[in-house]
């Protein structure tokens, strides 16, 4: 039970956050091809009438969600339950949103390493850490102001 | 949230000193430039420039003075960090010149500099060859890091080896640093914060390298045991989130009994959350909650380790280590469990309007439901959750029509017969619905893996004929994956319910024939079919003449094909009153330009093979084995100039000899089991397929039929099923030959186990079942261990071995319980080879022995699945003191004293009396003396102590002292007569209790000294 990698990329496929949690148990694909493999295989899916989750792989299956512009993706083992990790992937967009204060795709392209420090403190070896916003939120800002 | 109209002024507004104004100007000006070549040349000239200085940076640090300054270097490092990222990790060799500076950066004092090596090289660790050039050196600043003051430099390295531990096998391996991380994790003085992020970086290093605890026992305990107490505070939510994942891992892969004892904990916390939770009570704190629920990722992390702390009763069979299950937990925490359960579903099926709310539910109704089926539930549980989840299929909800067909596909999976039926019988239409009209290929795909976990015999043509109209149907989106799976579950489920040949022969054609133009591999579906029509003799017309009408079509798939030419070429000739030999040919050289090289090479053969059965075609056949001489493809071309030789041969001798004995018809198949069970993926094993004898091994008919289900495939071809293999005896004892399911011959090893601490419980030509009976404490004696050895008595190799063990009860203040029940020790038993295992019986109250513990064995032999279920006899005369010194010490009037004694006491409430017992064993030649004699030995051996006498004939005087933990110990005597012409016995027997202890202990008697 853990994620193996966390994905976000816009609607042209352009990565804009990768995170390999367990590169070892994906396959024997280079990385590079299974983002485009999965980039593939999700802008081809209907947002409307189709579910958040689709299985990728024999190893992997992904839980996704769509804000505006950007894909979030995490890649999960087959035998984890989906639902929970759709609370993640909310949370952490929620997270992102009050930290950048109402969040853009150009945030997350001029300021791509405060986007990481948020995944560090919400994510680490594929858990995750923290799930209180409050908690999060006033670390990141304390860390933020670190020199 | 993430309004992608924001105008686009440099991202961010925030101006905190952690802003790089160059980074900024950098991205600006790639953005401008993002399709033109002046992009790739931006990023050129900007690597030049951050060579340049880096380079000039190196020389002058060799003079001791760091020119460069931390602030520029970070932001060259963030550049080279961006390149990397914004060029999908192809520009990796143009930035390797920056990894001496990256190190240099990671020394660095200041956060945010500290900060930025980090997170570039969890980037960079990716790559072999970063590792091999850094990994010492960011081996040592992490030590070193973690060992500091510094929290928010420990908090650092700990998040880089949550992040590149997984990527570094040596990481994991380096004990200095293992032993840091975990000094913080146990430290009383360290943060919750930094608890927390330890906890998981040691849960990576762990994962990574499983020996960190293993290889050394010592370091294991207590490293354990301290990690496990991190869960004793159980209001501590926070802290919990993190150590729950660990102490999961610990539990599934490094030592599960350690972790038994966090079940009333875990419940408690369970209980808090879902319980307290839910109701409006302000005792569950706020900030724990998401989307007003109580936090999910608690409760599902929570019943995920619960999850293998309990195994349901199927999964006792199959674990390594069956620990805990629901018969052996305490009832207040089963209570708490199953009521967790029940709110779960409580609460996640009402209607709410706030979509996270919602999905939070959701997330907690899953997540319980799936786990409910560990807590033995009752059928109505199960029927009343299926019921709840059913509602839920047709929510307007995409996601949870997905979740919920998941979570029935679970539940019918582990939970079995009643969950299926409530499924099947109140639901097939909606499941049919969903069928016919989703667009979502996950949900379809669930879908289909729901209908093949209840598909048998009764249903199996509604739901074939479904799926068939599904792949069809030319208003589904075609996904050639989820085409080939259902291809894949019609072949196995038609195999292996089907009842009627025809229809088989029917469906798997029409398959066939419907797969010709996807991407689909369905060589597997093919070739099984021809090996169970090759080995069922009656098949073989029937299929021969539906390939002839297929063959006959302008348009054929190749499987069809391909089937055709192996199945025609054995048997072409049962068709030749519907398609002759030359018919025959010219459709297969029809067909073989518009196929395959692989199938040519088929029909190749194919064509000797028709010119065996009718040489007349001899002219037609040279001809085309001589064209295809100039084949292309070596393999076809060989097989031409082959085969034409052999049939030249023939012409030249006038017969067909060569070629009947290189074609001698095909022997039966022995693959036994069907290879494309193999390509279920990730559907779990269905709830009937273990019930079932792989039909191919019973299309042979030659194994023992009391296992086969009505259903085989082998009835059907019109073979009527031998009879039992052996006729049952066991109508003399009428209590137990109520219970239908009892093996033939049970009853000679039961009556052995009450007489006789160790000896066969079982045999029969594939197994042999020994038992021995110890007392694992010389002062308890109503601890029992039961150990029993299975013996492979066949020829061939016993795989899956697998038992259950059940008492007659186990709630209700229980007779008896059973205990620490290993599994056995090998599941696979080659000929005469044997696996073991023991479990404990812990007698806590009188009670019959025909309540005795049942034990059922599962294998399989040479294809064909056996299950033999016994009763391993445990009395309670299985409890006597046996020891050497106390026999004989009582002598006959002090026998006969007693036995007054207790009449005046108890009067007839503490007797028992059984007469007329039939003395079934027959030894001849022995004198009837001998029967005497006999009994005598085996109330001995049982334990009792018999008075020495010589003053009354053919009567035995008999007292013993029976245990039991509950209700104490009791004192019984018991007269024994002989009747020698009748060879009868009766019996009386008196005790010091004046519940139904005499009658228990005469039944024991009774079937020790009757068999």
């Amino acid at each position: 039970m853990a994620i193996q990698f966390i994905l976000c990329f816009n609607k042209q496929g352009v990565v804009r956050l990768v995170r390999w949690f367990d590169i070892c148990q994906v396959d024997s694909q280079k990385p590079q091809d299974m983002i485009v493999q999965i980039y593939r295989l999700i802008s081809s899916r209907d947002h409307k009438h189709q579910s958040n989750f689709v299985e990728f792989s024999d190893s992997t299956k992904l839980v996704y969600k769509r804000y505006a512009g950007l894909y979030f993706v995490m890649g999960i083992d087959l035998q984890d339950e989906e639902p929970i990790y759709l609370s993640h992937i909310h949370l952490f967009v929620e997270v992102l949103d009050a930290f950048f204060g109402n969040v853009c795709e150009l945030d997350i392209v001029f300021s791509f390493y405060r986007a990481y420090m948020v995944m560090d403190e919400m994510f680490i070896g594929g858990e995750v850490q923290e799930i209180s916003k409050e908690v999060l939120l006033e670390r990141l800002s304390i860390l933020d102001r670190l020199n | 949230m993430m309004d992608s109209r924001k105008p686009a002024s440099n991202g961010s507004s925030h101006n905190y000193s952690t802003t790089i104004k160059g980074l900024q100007l950098f991205i600006a000006d790639l953005r401008s430039s993002q399709y033109s070549d002046e992009h790739e040349k931006r990023i050129q000239s900007e690597i030049v420039k951050i060579k340049q200085q880096f380079d000039s940076a190196a020389k002058k640090s060799a003079n001791g003075k760091d020119k460069l300054g931390g602030y520029q270097r970070k932001k060259y490092i963030a550049k080279l960090a961006y390149i990397y990222v914004t060029s999908n990790t192809t520009k990796l060799n143009d930035i390797l010149f920056g990894l001496d500076q990256m190190l240099e950066l990671l020394a660095s004092d200041s956060f945010s500099e500290k900060f930025m090596a980090y997170m570039t090289l969890e980037f960079l660790y990716e790559h072999a060859i970063v590792i091999s050039k850094v990994r010492d050196k960011v081996t040592h600043q992490l030590i070193k890091d973690i060992s500091g003051s510094n929290d928010n430099f420990v908090a650092l390295a700990l998040n880089f080896i949550g992040v590149a531990g997984k990527l570094d096998i040596e990481m994991s391996k380096d004990d200095n640093l293992t032993t840091e991380v975990f000094q913080i994790l146990r430290s009383p003085t360290s943060t919750v914060y930094l608890k927390k992020k330890s906890a998981l970086a040691f849960l990576t290093l762990l994962k990574t390298n499983p020996g960190i605890l293993i290889d050394d026992p010592q370091r294991k305990q207590l490293w354990i045991q301290r990690i496990l107490s991190l869960l004793d505070d159980t209001q501590n939510y926070r802290l919990m989130l993190a150590v729950l994942p660990l102490v999961e891992y610990i539990a599934k892969n490094i030592d599960l009994e350690c972790c038994i004892r966090l079940l009333r904990q875990l419940t408690q916390i369970l209980y808090n959350c879902v319980i307290v939770g839910t109701s409006n009570s302000e005792k569950f704190p706020s900030e724990f909650k998401f989307a007003n629920v109580p936090n999910p990722w608690l409760i599902t992390k929570i019943v995920s380790l619960l999850s293998i702390l309990i195994v349901s009763p199927t999964e006792a069979n199959n674990t390594s280590s069956a620990v805990l299950q629901s018969s052996n937990i305490d009832r207040e925490t089963l209570g708490k469990l199953r009521m967790c359960v029940t709110k779960a579903i409580e609460v996640g099926t009402k209607s709410c309007n706030d979509p996270m709310e919602r999905i939070v539910l959701n997330t907690i109704l899953f997540s319980l439901i799936n786990f409910a089926s560990k807590l033995d539930p009752s059928p109505e549980a199960i029927s009343n959750s299926v019921s709840a989840l059913c509602s839920l299929l047709t929510s307007a909800e995409i996601n949870i029509r997905y979740l919920t067909l998941d979570s029935l596909v679970k539940l019918c999976s582990i939970s079995g017969r009643h969950a299926i039926d409530t499924v099947r019988y109140k639901n097939l239409n909606l499941i049919f619905h969903i069928l016919d009209s989703e667009r979502d290929s996950s949900i379809v795909r669930k879908v289909v893996d729901l209908l093949y976990t209840f598909t048998d015999s009764e249903n199996l043509q509604i739901i074939v004929q479904k799926l068939f109209e599904y792949v069809q149907s030319s208003r589904h989106p075609t996904d050639p994956f989820i085409k080939s799976d259902i291809a894949v579950k019609i072949a196995i489920l038609s195999e292996k319910f089907a009842i009627d040949a025809h229809w088989y022969i029917n469906v798997s054609l029409n398959l066939l024939s419907l797969t010709s133009n996807s991407t689909l591999n369905d060589d597997e579906i093919w070739q099984r079919l021809c090996q169970i029509v090759v080995n069922n003799t009656s098949l073989h017309q029937i299929t021969c003449e539906h390939l002839v009408d297929y063959l006959r079509e302008t348009h054929t798939s190749e499987a069809i094909v391909k089937t055709g030419a192996f199945l025609l070429g054995e048997y072409a000739n049962l068709v030749f009153e519907k398609a002759s030999v030359g018919e025959l040919f010219n459709l297969f050289t029809d067909k073989y330009f518009t196929t395959s090289n692989v199938t040519r090479a088929m029909i190749l053969t194919t064509i000797v093979k028709l010119y065996r059965f009718s040489t007349a075609i001899e002219s037609v056949v040279i001809k085309f084995f001589q064209i295809e001489l100039n084949s292309l493809d070596i393999e076809l071309q060989t097989r031409s100039f082959e085969y034409l030789n052999f049939v030249q041969l023939s012409k030249l001798n006038g017969n067909t000899k060569l070629l009947d004995v290189l074609f001698s018809p095909m022997p039966p198949f022995n693959t036994r089991s069907n290879p494309l069970l193999k390509r279920l993926g990730s559907l779990p094993s269905s709830g009937y397929s273990s019930t079932f004898s792989e039909s191919i091994g019973s299309l042979h008919g030659d194994k023992d039929r009391s296992t086969t289900p009505p259903t085989s495939f082998s009835q059907a071809s019109g073979r009527p099923a031998p009879p039992r293999s052996r006729g049952t005896k066991s109508a003399s004892i009428n209590t137990l030959a109520s219970e239908p399911m009892l093996s033939s011959g049970w009853e000679e090893g039961f009556s052995r186990m009450l007489s006789h601490r160790k000896g066969i419980l079982y045999t029969s030509g594939f197994l042999r079942v020994i038992y021995r009976i110890t007392n694992p404490e010389t002062e308890n004696l109503t601890r029992l261990k039961i150990s029993l050895t299975f013996i492979n008595q066949s020829e061939l190799k016993i795989n899956g071995l697998s038992t259950e063990i059940n008492a007659i009860r186990t709630a209700d203040n229980p007779e008896y319980v059973l205990r620490n029940i290993e599994p056995p020790s090998s599941i696979d038993v080659n000929p005469r080879g044997r696996s073991e295992q023991s479990f404990e019986v812990i007698v806590r109250k009188t009670f019959s022995v025909i309540d005795s513990p049942t034990v059922k064995v599962y294998f399989s032999c040479g294809g064909s699945t056996n299950s033999i279920v016994l009763k391993a006899a445990i009395g309670v005369t299985s409890t006597i003191t046996s020891s050497a010194a106390a026999k004989n010490t009582i002598s006959l009037p002090q026998f006969v004293t007693r036995w007054k004694t207790l009449r005046e006491a108890l009067g007839d409430d503490g007797e028992y009396i059984l007469e007329k017992i039939q003395l079934r064993r027959k030894k001849s030649g022995n004198p009837d003396g001998e029967y005497l004699r006999s009994i005598y030995q085996c109330i001995s051996r049982m334990g009792f102590n018999i008075v020495e006498q010589t003053s009354v004939n053919n009567t035995l005087f008999i007292a013993g002292i029976i245990h039991t933990k509950s209700e104490g110990s009791f004192g019984c005597l018991i007269k024994l007569k002989y009747d020698e012409p009748k060879r009868e016995v009766s019996l009386t027997c008196r005790t010091t209790s004046n519940g139904s202890l005499a009658q228990n202990i005469s039944e024991c008697l009774k079937y020790a000294i009757s068999n």
